[in-house]
C-alpha cells in the first residue's frame, strides 16, 4: 500500500488505523518489551525481526510524515532498528515503552540527516544520563492503549488536526497558524488543550 | 537549583515531534538538564507521539529491506554503556547543551559589546533561527521590547525581574509576539542568559532604537 494521494489533513487521526489482527498481545507494551529484552539477552533474531516488522513500516510512515523521502525514510528505519539491535541492554522499560523509545530514536535521526541537527544526539544522551539518575518506582511504564486512543478520537477536529500537525508534520507553532490562519496563540492553547487530555487518559502510567 | 518558571508544555510537545529548530531546542535542553518538571512533562509527550507513530498503518518497508537489516546486525558492536556524566560541579562549566555551540567554559567566552552594559556571543553552527547568549551588567534596565516572533530564554547566571516575575539560574521565559517587557537585572552579579529567537527583537524608544541595528544579529 502506497501513501494516499489525498491531503494528510482532511483524514481523521486515526482513520489509517490497521485493521485488528486476532491478536491483541501486540497492543500491550510488556509484550514488546520482551521482546527487546530477548534481543538484550540472548541476540535473538527471530524477536528482533517482529519488532522490525511491526514497527518498522509505521517508523516509515512517521519518517515520510516529516518529510524524508520513500529511500531516505528506509534507510532511517533501518538506523533505528540497528540502534535497538545495539542498545537493547541499555533499554529500561521501567523508564519508556518500546514505542516510545522507537519514537525517539527516529525523531533524532530525522533531526540529524534530514534536518541538519547535527547535535541532536548529544542533546539526546545528555539528557539519557540526568534521567538514569532520576527516580522510577522500577514497574514498567503500562499504558492503557484503549483509553489513550478513546482520548484522541474524543478530540474536536480542529484539535486533533492541530496535534497531527504538530506531531507527524512537525510543523512549528506558527507554520500551523499560518496555515490554518489562526493567532498563535491560539494554536499553542488548542495543543495545549489536547495535551491536557491525553494525559489525562494515560493517567497513573507515569 | 529548582526552576520557578517552566517551558510551556505546547513548547515540549514541539520538542518531543521534532518541529523546534536548533537554537529553540538547545535551550529547552538546558532547561530539561535542571527540571524534573518539564522531564516528566517530555517524557508523556514523547509517549503520545511514540503511540501515535504506532496506531498509524505502516508503509511498506523496501522488499530488500529485512534481509539487509539481518545483513548489517553481525557487525554491529553492542553499545552497552552509557556515556561519562560531564562533572557538574566545576562552576566554569556551561550546561553541556551548549557545548557544541559555546564551548565547555564561561572563562573562555569571547565576549563582544553590544551596547552599555550588554555583551553577547552567537551561537556557533545554528542554521535555523537565532541562539545567543546574553550577558548584562547588575541592576541594569533593559529596553522595553516586544518580540517579533517567539522567544526562549533561560538565566545561566545572575538574575532579572520583569512583569512575569523574577527570573534565577534555571528558570525560561518562553515567550510570544504578545508580550512586551522589560527585564531589570539584579544587583550584584552579571546576568548571563541563554536566548533563542525566531525574528529580531523590536525596541520602543530611542536608546532602543539606537541598539536595534546591533541586535539584529
Amino acid at each position: 500500500m502506497r501513501l494516499d494521494a489525498r491531503p494528510t489533513h482532511v483524514i481523521p487521526l486515526m482513520a489509517r488505523r490497521m485493521p485488528q489482527s486476532p491478536n491483541q498481545a501486540t497492543d500491550d507494551p510488556a509484550y514488546w518489551s520482551g521482546k527487546v529484552r530477548a534481543v538484550a539477552a540472548a541476540h535473538d533474531v527471530d524477536a528482533f525481526i517482529l519488532v522490525f516488522s511491526h514497527f518498522g513500516p509505521r517508523l516509515k510512515r512517521y519518517l515520510i510524515g516529516l518529510n524524508a523521502d520513500d529511500a531516505q525514510a528506509d534507510e532511517l528505519v533501518q538506523d533505528t532498528m540497528l540502534k535497538l539491535w545495539r542498545r537493547a541492554e541499555l533499554f529500561d522499560p521501567a523508564r519508556a515503552s518500546v514505542t516510545t523509545w522507537l519514537f525517539r530514536i527516529a525523531r533524532n535521526l530525522y533531526l540529524d540527516r534530514v534536518r541538519g541537527q547535527r547535535h541532536a544526539q548529544a542533546r539526546q544522551d545528555a539528557l539519557d544520563l540526568i534521567e538514569a539518575d532520576d527516580e522510577v518506582d522500577g514497574a514498567e511504564q503500562l499504558l492503557d492503549v484503549a483509553r489513550l486512543e478513546r482520548a484522541l478520537q474524543a478530540l474536536p477536529p480542529p484539535q486533533a488536526r492541530m496535534l497531527r500537525m504538530a506531531y507527524f508534520e512537525a510543523k512549528t507553532h506558527a507554520q500551523i497558524a499560518e496555515e490554518l490562519s489562526m493567532p498563535l496563540g491560539s494554536v499553542k492553547s488548542s495543543i495545549r488543550r489536547s495535551f491536557a487530555k491525553l494525559k489525562a487518559a494515560m493517567g497513573g502510567s507515569r | 537549583m529548582k526552576p520557578h518558571h517552566h517551558i510551556d508544555e505546547a513548547t515540549l510537545v514541539s520538542y518531543a515531534a521534532g518541529a523546534l529548530s536548533e537554537a529553540f531546542a538547545v535551550v529547552v535542553a538546558a532547561h530539561l538538564a535542571v527540571c524534573d518538571a518539564c522531564r516528566e512533562t517530555l517524557a508523556q509527550a514523547e509517549d503520545i507521539g511514540g503511540h501515535l507513530m504506532r496506531l498509524q498503518a505502516g508503509v511498506p518497508l523496501d522488499d530488500t529491506s529485512l534481509a539487509r537489516m539481518l545483513a548489517r546486525l553481525p557487525e554491529a558492536e553492542r553499545d552497552t554503556t552509557p556515556v561519562q556524566p560531564p562533572s557538574r560541579h566545576d562552576p566554569d562549566v556551561l550546561p553541556p547543551a551548549l557545548w557544541p555551540h559555546f564551548g565547555p567554559s564561561y572563562r573562555a567566552l569571547r565576549w563582544r559589546w553590544l551596547g552599555p552594559g550588554v555583551h553577547y556571543i552567537r551561537g556557533a553552527g545554528v542554521d535555523e533561527d537565532h541562539l545567543m547568549l546574553l550577558r548584562v551588567a547588575p541592576g541594569r534596565c533593559l529596553p522595553m521590547h516586544t518580540h517579533g516572533g517567539s522567544e526562549l530564554t533561560m538565566v545561566l547566571r545572575g538574575a532579572y525581574d520583569d512583569s512575569l516575575g523574577h527570573f534565577a539560574p534555571g528558570d525560561v521565559a518562553d515567550l510570544d509576539s504578545d508580550v512586551e517587557h522589560q527585564p531589570v537585572t539584579a544587583p550584584g552579579v552579571p546576568c548571563v542568559c541563554v536566548a533563542a529567537t525566531d525574528a529580531p527583537l523590536r525596541f520602543s524608544g530611542w536608546v532602543a532604537r539606537t541598539l536595534q541595528p546591533l541586535f539584529r544579529l
